[in-house]
């Protein structure tokens, strides 16, 4: 059995993955949050195995969510559900600690599977093709580089900290920095001032 | 225009009013007819070519004539002084300020030439009131050009001004309504499509074909929306499918070692075709690109009468024989090539090698005309 715990802003989405979830034999929608203010407790309350999380949500985005919801101890597995899963989200999502990426556009059977898997403890992402790692080593920094490098190869935090011979915290706000700066921007009425 | 045709007609009118009442020169019955037969040729002249309104080299000959029949009238304070002036309304409002005023201040010399030429002596540089009028009547061409340039110009500003504004406005409501299909219709049609998609292992025989048909609406509808909030963000605005894919190609080059080459053209198509024709193109190249491993991409465009063809080549490792978790491009290439009932076929290169992506239409022309 699979515990899940559902993160999306729109209804229709979080109804839609909870009857869906709730109809396939060993998964269990535990709840649905909303955004970010009802995440956490819903979180703590439930102990769910995998997070779907929604890509797009209101203040925080998934990527931003993800890397919260990874500091819990034990980290559940997160699999982000976007709309938007295109080979662009994949290095934010990798530096993200994301496990799996399934698109809103994928029918029931693909997500039934990536949970699985993810929950399995593999990963459910696109393979990164060096045109994508070329084009995003071109917008981030010469001393993210090799935190980019160890991150794609799973070195764990502490040892790229080691490594680089850099506090483990600043490793982190460093990561924290790239993702927002890789992240896919989904234009928002306000952008068009 | 408008204001030419509102002063030259009353000019002429005064200026043959004067040489009718008062004797000027020797040959007034001359200059009478000169000066109706002009005002006439221009005005038609202008008006039945507005080309002319805009020629630098009209304007010239028009003030140069101006300035002739002031030289015949024999006399600087013309009857004809009116009527020259209405010379400087075209060159000051189609110009910019600057050069409006060059051609002002050349008008006011050659004025100024004339003066000298008929009759300024010493006696009129004796005389203070004398003196004063003719100071008067060189400064006049100088601020009727400086008045009406002046006005030109904010106007023009104005102009300017709202348009910017109402590209801003459009912009905004834009963005807004690609705003709300993205945010709230898709997302509906993504949770209608999840569920449909969950019953479809659970039901068999006509009912799955059902079930099936309601999805691939579904889909197409999700489509459909993608393009729709694509162009409402980046609109091809009628640019050709093979220039926009030039583009794209030219963006990709840069971060990629493949060689991307584009051929051929596609031709007119209904604008909806075009925006989904480009964004299969280029989901096609982009995929070529970046997973495809390819050294050379070649996109081929081909329009013959009513059918249209393009086609991405490439020399890559081919398609993966499982399909790549998360990856929703090829599902949505084939949902853009449903909603305009347009062929995809995607396969192995004519060699073995690479992969070919081939979307054909036929008679794009024809079903545009489908509601």
């Amino acid at each position: 059995m699979i515990r899940i715990l559902i993160v999306d802003d729109h209804p229709a989405m979080r109804a839609g993955l909870t009857a869906v979830l709730r109809a396939e034999p060993g998964l269990v929608p535990l709840d649905a949050a909303t955004s970010e203010a009802d995440l956490w407790p819903t979180l703590n309350r439930t102990r769910p195995d995998v997070v779907v999380l929604d890509y797009h949500l209101p203040g925080d985005d998934g990527l931003v969510l993800c890397r919260a919801i990874k500091r819990q101890i034990p980290p559940p597995y997160v699999l982000l559900y976007s709309a938007h899963a295109d080979a662009a989200l994949t290095i934010p999502a990798r530096l993200a600690g994301v496990d799996g990426l399934v698109s809103k556009a994928a029918p029931a059977n693909e997500l039934y599977d990536a949970i699985r898997r993810v929950a399995r403890g593999e990963r459910v992402l696109p393979p990164i093709s060096r045109e994508l790692l070329n084009g995003v080593s071109n917008r981030l920094q010469a001393d993210e580089l090799p935190i980019l490098g160890m991150t794609l190869e799973d070195t764990p935090l502490a040892e790229i900290a080691d490594t680089l011979g850099v506090d483990p915290v600043e490793i982190s706000r460093r990561i924290d920095r790239m993702i927002k700066r890789l992240k896919v921007e989904i234009p928002t009425p306000r952008d068009a001032g | 225009m408008m204001l030419l045709l509102m002063t030259r007609l009353p000019a002429a009118a005064v200026a043959v009013l004067l040489l009718l009442v008062h004797r000027v020169t020797a040959h007034d019955p001359v200059l009478t007819i000169a000066v109706i037969a002009y005002t006439a040729f221009s005005l038609g002249a202008l008006t039945l070519l507005p080309r002319l309104q805009l020629s630098a080299l009209a304007w010239l000959v028009d003030c140069a004539a101006m300035l002739a029949l002031v030289v015949a009238s024999e006399d600087w304070r013309s009857p004809f002084y009116v009527l020259m002036l209405t010379a400087l309304i075209l060159p000051s409002t189609g110009l910019p300020l600057r050069r409006a005023l060059v051609w002002g201040l050349t008008f006011t010399l050659a004025y100024l030439g004339v003066a000298v030429y008929t009759e300024l002596d010493e006696d009129t540089l004796a005389s203070t009131i004398r003196l004063e009028t003719i100071a008067t009547h060189v400064m006049v061409p100088l601020v009727v050009t400086l008045a009406l340039a002046y006005a030109a110009d904010v106007l023009e500003r104005l102009r300017d001004e709202r348009l910017r504004s109402e590209r801003f406005a459009v912009q905004s409501e834009r963005q807004r309504i690609a705003w709300e299909l993205h945010d709230s219709a898709k997302q509906r049609v993504h949770a209608a499509h999840l569920v449909l998609s969950a019953l479809q292992s659970q039901v068999s025989g006509a009912q799955a074909q059902l079930v099936g048909h309601a999805l691939g609406e579904l889909r197409a509808a999700g489509a459909d929306m993608e393009t729709s909030v694509a162009e409402l963000r980046t609109p091809l605005e009628g640019r050709s499918v093979e220039r926009l894919l030039d583009e794209r190609a030219a963006e990709l080059g840069p971060v990629s070692d493949a060689e991307i080459s584009v051929h051929g053209e596609l031709g007119e198509l209904p604008a909806h075709i075009a925006a989904h024709v480009y964004r299969i193109g280029a989901e096609a190249l982009t995929n070529a690109v970046r997973h495809g491993g390819a050294s050379h991409v070649e996109v081929v465009l081909a329009r013959n009468g009513a059918s249209a063809s393009i086609e991405v080549r490439d020399d890559g490792c081919g398609l993966p024989a499982i399909r790549r978790p998360g990856s929703n491009g090829l599902r949505s290439m084939r949902s853009r090539a449903d909603t305009i009932g347009a062929d995809l076929s995607i396969g192995p290169g004519p060699d073995g090698r690479g992969t070919s992506v081939l979307l054909s239409l036929t008679d794009p022309d024809a079903r545009s005309s489908e509601p």
